[in-house]
């Protein structure tokens, strides 16, 4: 064993060889807590050997904060000025040293001083609006900062489930009918005739029992079953309370959903994980039972580890219930929708199905699912252990964001105005 | 699991045989987070240490050497030797001692947050421990002669919750805590990694770096923002990224 050199490596090696991930989490989210679990875990699951990790938190304000104190669950929620915390920005204009870099400043004695964080890829681990929704994405390759999983397009496409859907139906993958709503203007009111007609423009006879979910959220917060007109109305209000857009689907009987995740490999072959049932005890997937679902009295246990948020969930792991035309159109769909969207990173792809039928309906894409679906992968027929998916994801973030740039000199497109000498 | 001998559960059934060795106070399933990560690619066996969880404690006062001899024996049974030995905190001296006593069944040896060697006290707190002990001493002295109970109070108003639980184990729990590992450890011959969370105050970073100076083939590392316990949870995946490189090093020999 060639010990000494190893030895001196690991001590003596300045923490700049390793490449720095800053990985973001929090975020102005409904998913808000959530992510900074899947933020943290991710964290956790960085090889120590190749990269040294740090932790970028957004408060519920849109504060940007780092430090170390953050990687302990303990230490949410933050009082108002946290004094072990540094507050940072992020450097949307190119330093001169080419690399992304935070930056925070602090009273000195001669004025304000400014102090830089370098760091060399950014993970974004903020479920739901912005942060899933492609506005970090965007932000993100407008600055030239390379970044982990789905690009601005896919993650955009994806978080408007209307838009998902229709881009699902071209690529031939069946999908449930849906109606938009749009919310109504201050002072006034849903109009129930108006309402019924829109129903059955949209759905025909079909009679309820119907779904409405917000139309731009990841999770199933402000999801809302309605048996009737009454039962529509609020549950409008509630979805509408969380986003402007609201879609009513019919409510699929028997209901028994399949969850998988999809990503594509150093190779470029796009590949599926284990398939997962999650367990339920009410007839709705709601916010309670997704995250808080196994909660002992006294609460969550923190600082436990890994085996929080949606890794959780209880949930059966390649059901045998499937059957093999099951499984063929669940994998199938998934990869179809991942390919046809251009997406990136590990995607869960989550799936309908009315269990006395067999009929399977592709439900919605989460470009940042919880815990980025490691449990999945682990699972899988060729298992990855979140280790090496966090080492997976970095480097393929590395290469998409190394391609998109390109050449973009002026002369290249024979636009050169100014002489240069 | 087997009717007689140490209980354990197994984890995976191919690769490289790692033996994984508990805390003081604790069972195999605190390592079975940890150890499943190691599912698919190694033979895991996760004992029940002598007077923890389902195992049987040895004789009245028996130390980490006999904790060692009585796993040899375990060891010679299970077969796939030489092995690797995992030990988090008390595990890590009867690692120690293994390697030490039984080398040719110890392939490597790491410790996570692992003990062993007397932990640097400043002059106060040796000077608060004198007395503290004095009086326990004098404690007892007088519940001997004149019948007092004074010894119960001090125990339980100074004793730690390790001391006070260890029920039948107290005198080994006693003679645990009181030894030092340093001379065993010189005479480790095969490599080591040494693990130790940087919020660990059990068993501190401080005691790992000792631990490297003294084994001849070691390699300490200090993971920034973990203590003695999450380690094992949340840093479960740090450990994994060490342990395989670790491993993968061995192979390079």
């Amino acid at each position: 064993m060639k010990e000494q050199a190893v030895i001196s490596q690991v001590k003596g090696a300045p923490v700049t060889q390793k490449k720095v991930i800053a990985v973001i989490f929090g975020g102005r989210s409904v998913e808000h807590d959530v992510s900074v679990l899947t933020g943290l875990q991710f964290l956790e699951a960085l090889d120590p050997g190749k990269y040294e990790g740090i932790p970028v938190y957004v408060d519920p304000l849109g504060q940007w904060w780092t430090g170390a104190p953050l990687t302990r669950r303990s230490r949410y929620p933050l009082e108002a000025t946290p004094k072990d915390l540094t507050q940072v920005m992020l450097d949307l204009a190119t330093p001169a040293s080419g690399r992304p870099q935070l930056v925070a400043f602090s009273k000195g004695l001669m004025g304000e001083k400014r102090t830089t964080i370098p760091f060399d890829l950014m993970v974004p681990a903020i479920h739901g609006s912005n942060g899933e929704d492609g506005t970090l994405q965007g932000m993100l390759e407008f600055a030239g900062i390379p970044f982990a999983g789905c690009r601005t397009l896919g993650a955009a496409a994806t978080m408007n489930k209307v838009f998902a859907k229709k881009v699902a139906a071209q690529a031939g993958i069946k999908v449930l009918p849906e109606l938009l709503l749009r919310r109504p203007k201050k002072g006034e009111f849903l109009d129930p005739d108006a309402l019924k007609k829109q129903l059955h423009d949209a759905f025909g006879e079909t009679p309820f029992p119907f779904i409405v979910k917000p139309c731009n959220l990841g999770s199933s917060v402000g999801v809302g079953k309605a048996n009737d007109m009454d039962g529509l109305v609020a549950a409008l209000m509630t979805a509408f309370r969380m986003d402007g857009e609201v879609i009513v689907e019919p409510f699929v009987a028997n209901l028994v959903e399949y969850n998988i995740a999809v990503r594509r490999t150093a190779s470029g072959d796009t590949v599926t994980s284990a398939i997962e049932r999650p367990l339920r005890d009410a007839e709705l997937l709601d916010f309670k039972n997704k995250y808080l679902a196994g909660g002992t009295p006294g609460g969550p246990k923190l600082d436990t580890g890994p085996s929080e948020g949606m890794a959780s969930l209880n949930r059966v792991l390649n059901p045998d219930e499937l059957t093999d035309a099951q499984e063929k159109f669940i994998r199938g769909s998934a990869g179809g929708i991942f390919d046809a969207l251009g997406l990136a990173g590990s995607v869960r792809v989550d799936f309908l199905c009315n269990g006395d039928s067999g009929e399977l309906w592709l439900n919605e894409v989460n470009t940042i699912p919880g815990s980025f679906a490691y449990f999945l992968w682990e699972a899988a027929s060729e298992p990855l252990s979140f280790l090496k998916l966090s080492s997976e994801m970095v480097e393929e973030g590395f290469r998409l964001s190394g391609d998109r740039l390109g050449d973009t000199g002026t002369a290249t497109g024979g636009a050169t105005i100014f002489t240069r000498s | 699991m087997t009717a007689k001998g140490w209980f354990h559960k197994v984890e995976g059934s191919e690769g490289q045989s790692l033996v994984w060795l508990h805390g003081w106070g604790m069972e195999h399933a605190s390592l079975l987070r940890l150890a499943s990560l190691f599912r698919n690619t190694h033979k895991n066996t996760l004992y029940d240490q002598p007077g923890f969880g389902h195992t049987p404690r040895l004789q009245d006062g028996a130390g980490t050497e006999d904790y060692a001899d009585a796993l040899a024996r375990e060891l010679e049974q299970l077969g796939g030797a030489p092995h690797i030995l995992i030990g988090h905190s008390f595990g890590g001296r009867v690692s120690v001692q293994m390697a030490a006593r039984h080398p040719h069944l110890v392939k490597a040896i790491v410790l996570i947050g692992g003990a062993g060697l007397q932990r640097r006290r400043s002059l106060a707190f040796k000077i608060r421990a004198r007395c503290l002990r004095l009086m326990g001493r004098m404690a007892q002295l007088s519940d001997k002669l004149v019948g007092t109970k004074f010894r119960d109070a001090y125990v339980q108003r100074f004793g730690s919750s390790d001391y006070k639980n260890a029920g039948a184990l107290r005198p080994t729990f006693v003679r645990v805590v009181n030894e030092d590992l340093s001379k065993v450890a010189k005479s480790v011959r095969c490599p080591t990694l040494l693990v130790y969370g940087s919020d660990d105050t059990e068993a501190p970073p401080e005691i790992g770096r000792r631990y490297e100076s003294l084994i001849p083939i070691a390699r300490f590392v200090e993971v920034r923002g973990f203590d003695h316990w999450d380690i094992l949870g949340r840093g479960a995946y740090q450990c994994e990224a060490l342990i395989r490189t670790f491993m993968d090093d061995l192979k390079d020999e």
